[in-house]
């Protein structure tokens, strides 16, 4: 037998195994042993889950997606949504937009109508396609793009905007009595959006402001960046990636000794931040806080930590775990409250939210049918000298018309 | 070595030049496109078995094959090998958005011209195929991708910038083309259009022309080729399939934004017509069916062992990428030639049987 032949003989042989083994699990799919009558549950409300667990964002991805399924573990045991259980399908879409245009199109497929979704990219991608299909997409983009219901009526999302935190960041920088910002963010949705926000807040409260650098999400140095800065020599510099390449920045800076202190967006700003970059960021780096860092002395803190030791007790979380937490509650809060349950109803339940208490986990929240922005109030965290995170203002942004959407 | 069954005798060219040889082929033909036609409306088994909307999939393949059919004229049978193939997507997609927001086009005027404004953008690009080749092409036209890439994100005023376009989905004589379904039959129409096109013009003049460019390009010029011409042809014909492969995708995803047409999407059209089978019509379309369906595939044991640990999901997920690569470098070293000699091996390999010798 010549050997293309026997080669092709072994592809037949293999794909013939292939699918006996395919047609053997399909098989044991089915023999699962149906329940009992009195075992079953009400039918489940599906949520679908896009998040990031491998992908460029995956180093904040993790904990939140986590948190996610966490949290619907605990609104299960806290009596579901009137007595009905949720699920909720973790899906990793590694950051890439294609990959979650397609759990979303299986997710609709399936008559899912509610989704807990992930960055900013996908985000954008999915809003056309989410208010075609009515289905509630609660992101863990704060993006303030989608705030406006007028323009996106079915994404929410349950933090402080990214403009109104940058926004906040410019006017700590001039409540410092300092006036030179610099504007350091990935070349990509998350960090760009914002920046037209905070480079308005900065002409409005006079501040000048140096030339954008660019800093990858993924990037391992940021020295020519920085040096490029050093030029501009800037009090504050504002940055808009994620936990890695924040570090990268801050390493950097001090590497090279520059004096500029850090506003980092909440991406970027965590307890792993601290361990990653040692004495580099003490007393420099000060992080927009909407949320309340892990293990925070709040009465809302109890239930994300009830789960984590009944789960995960060894596993260490970062505030990342209350942001997904959070995300979770508002979407429990609308579930109960909405009057039908499909996406206009979800949407409907949301809107109505006013004043909603998450127990210090972030400010309270509010939607209205024409304000999607939850709250305007937020925390600046800042690393200590001894490493500690500690809170050194709240700031409450207001709500100016001309913001929304901004 | 191309088989042909014994008892069939050709008598006039037209038969010596039909793609569909036998009856027995053009009945599995038959069968085929007959399937291609009902899969909308028998999809609902399948979604549940693999877990995921395969009526996405399925359109996603469409327009994968027709950007593959594209790179595949260009890398497979004139040997210009292109990195910048997914800008030329996002060239078509943002074109089409454009012109059908901002000029106010109907979709289908604004496709056909988004291939033609992309095959320019191609060709511009493809002049530097005139002196370099290989590897040193290779990474003029990855500049491609970033320069392309920069102006998507910061064209703001055309492109809408990091926010990217919201276009709407086509209609069709007041039907809504938005759809999966709809959309699928607008899809396929344009695979099969493509896909015979590209056929026939392998056998064409240019085809030829291109062939003898890939294989030995100073002999090709000697005979009388005008290699300068046809490359650039190459890259125009490539870049507007891809971008007619763009227009589609951002009509059915309805958000055009730079994100999508990375580098990575170039590799992967690149390792589409690699792993379908370079330079064959039917390569590309298994390539592009390949690369698309493998990653649902891995997502079925690890949906299965999800179920089982739930906690520990993303080791598995991680775990998926991994295997996902191997899987690439195992076919690259066995089957170098990919799937489409693979399956004439095996179509040989059956119609010698018994008698292999």
């Amino acid at each position: 037998m010549s050997k293309a032949a026997l080669g092709s003989k072994w592809i037949v042989l293999t794909v013939a195994a292939l699918m006996i083994i395919a047609i053997g699990g399909l098989g044991c799919q089915k023999a699962e042993p149906p329940k009992k009558a009195e075992e079953a549950p009400k039918e489940p409300i599906v949520i679908g889950g896009i998040f990031d667990t491998t992908g460029a964002t995956s180093d904040v991805g993790q904990d939140y997606a986590v948190a996610a399924v966490d949290a619907a573990d605990y609104i299960n045991a806290n009596g579901g949504v009137n007595g009905r259980p949720v699920e909720i399908i973790a899906n990793d879409y590694a950051y890439k937009p294609d990959k979650a245009v397609e759990l979303y199109k299986t997710y609709k497929d399936k008559g899912i109508f509610l989704i807990q979704g992930w960055g900013t990219g996908d985000t954008n991608a999915l809003k056309a396609l989410v208010s075609k299909d009515k289905i509630v997409y609660i992101s863990a983009s704060y993006d303030s793009l989608i705030n406006d219901p007028a323009k996106t009526p079915y994404n929410f999302y349950a933090s402080t905007a990214y403009g109104d935190a940058i926004r906040a960041a410019m006017q700590f920088v001039h409540d410092s009595g300092k006036n030179k910002v610099v504007f350091i963010y990935p070349d990509h949705p998350y960090g760009k959006n914002p920046i037209p926000a905070g480079k308005a807040m900065a002409a409005e409260l006079g501040l000048e402001v140096g030339p954008d650098q660019f800093v990858a999400l993924n990037a391992t140095d940021a020295v020519s960046q920085l040096t490029n800065m050093k030029q501009f020599n800037p009090d504050f510099a504002w940055i808009g990636g994620t936990v890695a390449s924040t570090a990268v920045i801050i390493k950097d800076a001090a590497k090279l000794g520059l004096d500029t202190k850090f506003l980092v967006n909440v991406w970027g700003f965590d307890e792993n931040l601290v361990k990653l970059t040692g004495d580099a960021a003490k007393e420099r780096v000060y992080g927009m806080g909407p949320f309340a860092m892990w293990g925070a002395d709040v009465p809302g803190m109890a239930a994300p930590m009830s789960m984590h030791t009944k789960k995960h007790p060894d596993d260490s979380h970062t505030v990342h775990y209350i942001q997904g937490w959070s995300s979770m509650m508002v979407m429990w809060e609308a579930l109960k409250k909405a009057e039908t349950l499909d996406g206009p109803g979800v949407k409907a339940a949301l809107e109505t939210i006013n004043d909603l208490d998450t127990g210090g986990l972030t400010a309270p929240i509010t939607f209205t049918p024409t304000d999607h922005r939850p709250n305007t109030t937020l925390n600046i965290n800042m690393i200590d000298a001894d490493g500690k995170i500690v809170t050194v203002k709240n700031v409450t942004m207001k709500r100016r018309p001309e913001w929304l959407g901004q | 070595m191309s088989l042909q069954q014994s008892g069939i005798f050709h008598e006039t060219y037209k038969e010596d030049m039909a793609i569909f040889q036998t009856p027995f082929i053009k009945f599995w033909m038959i069968g085929f496109f007959i399937f291609l036609a009902v899969f909308p409306w028998i999809n609902k088994p399948f979604n549940s078995m693999f877990n995921t909307n395969t009526l996405y999939l399925m359109n996603l393949i469409g327009i994968y094959i027709i950007g593959a059919h594209g790179l595949n004229i260009l890398t497979g049978f004139t040997g210009q090998i292109s990195l910048g193939h997914g800008a030329f997507m996002g060239v078509g997609a943002y074109a089409s958005a454009i012109l059908t927001i901002k000029a106010g086009i109907p979709f289908w005027f604004a496709l056909p011209m988004a291939g033609l404004i992309t095959a320019l953008v191609g060709m511009v690009f493809g002049i530097p195929s005139l002196r370099l080749k290989g590897l040193y092409l290779a990474i003029a036209t990855m500049a491609a991708q970033f320069i392309i890439g920069y102006a998507m994100r910061n064209w703001s005023a055309l492109t809408g910038g990091s926010t990217g376009l919201v276009v709407s989905s086509p209609t069709f004589f007041g039907i809504d083309m938005g759809t999966d379904r709809s959309y699928y039959y607008l899809v396929y129409t344009i695979v099969i259009a493509t896909t015979l096109y590209t056929k026939n013009l392998t056998r064409t003049r240019p085809g030829r022309a291109f062939v003898a460019i890939r294989d030995r390009y100073l002999a090709a010029e000697v005979i009388g080729v005008n290699v300068w011409f046809y490359r650039i042809l190459s890259f125009g014909i490539s870049s507007f399939l891809v971008g007619i492969a763009g227009g589609l995708w951002a009509h059915y995803v309805l958000v055009v934004n730079d994100e999508a047409f990375g580098i990575w999407l170039s590799v992967q059209y690149l390792a589409m017509i690699i792993i379908g089978g370079m330079g064959s019509v039917l390569g590309a379309i298994y390539g592009a069916v390949f690369m698309t369906l493998l990653p649902i595939m891995l997502r079925i044991p690890e949906h299965a062992l999800t179920q089982v640990y739930p906690g520990v999901f993303a080791i598995f997920q991680s775990l998926t990428e991994g295997v996902f690569g191997l899987i690439i470098i195992l076919f690259l070293i066995f089957e170098p030639d990919g799937l489409a000699a693979r399956w004439h091996t095996v179509k040989n390999y059956w119609k010698l049987w018994p008698f292999s010798y």
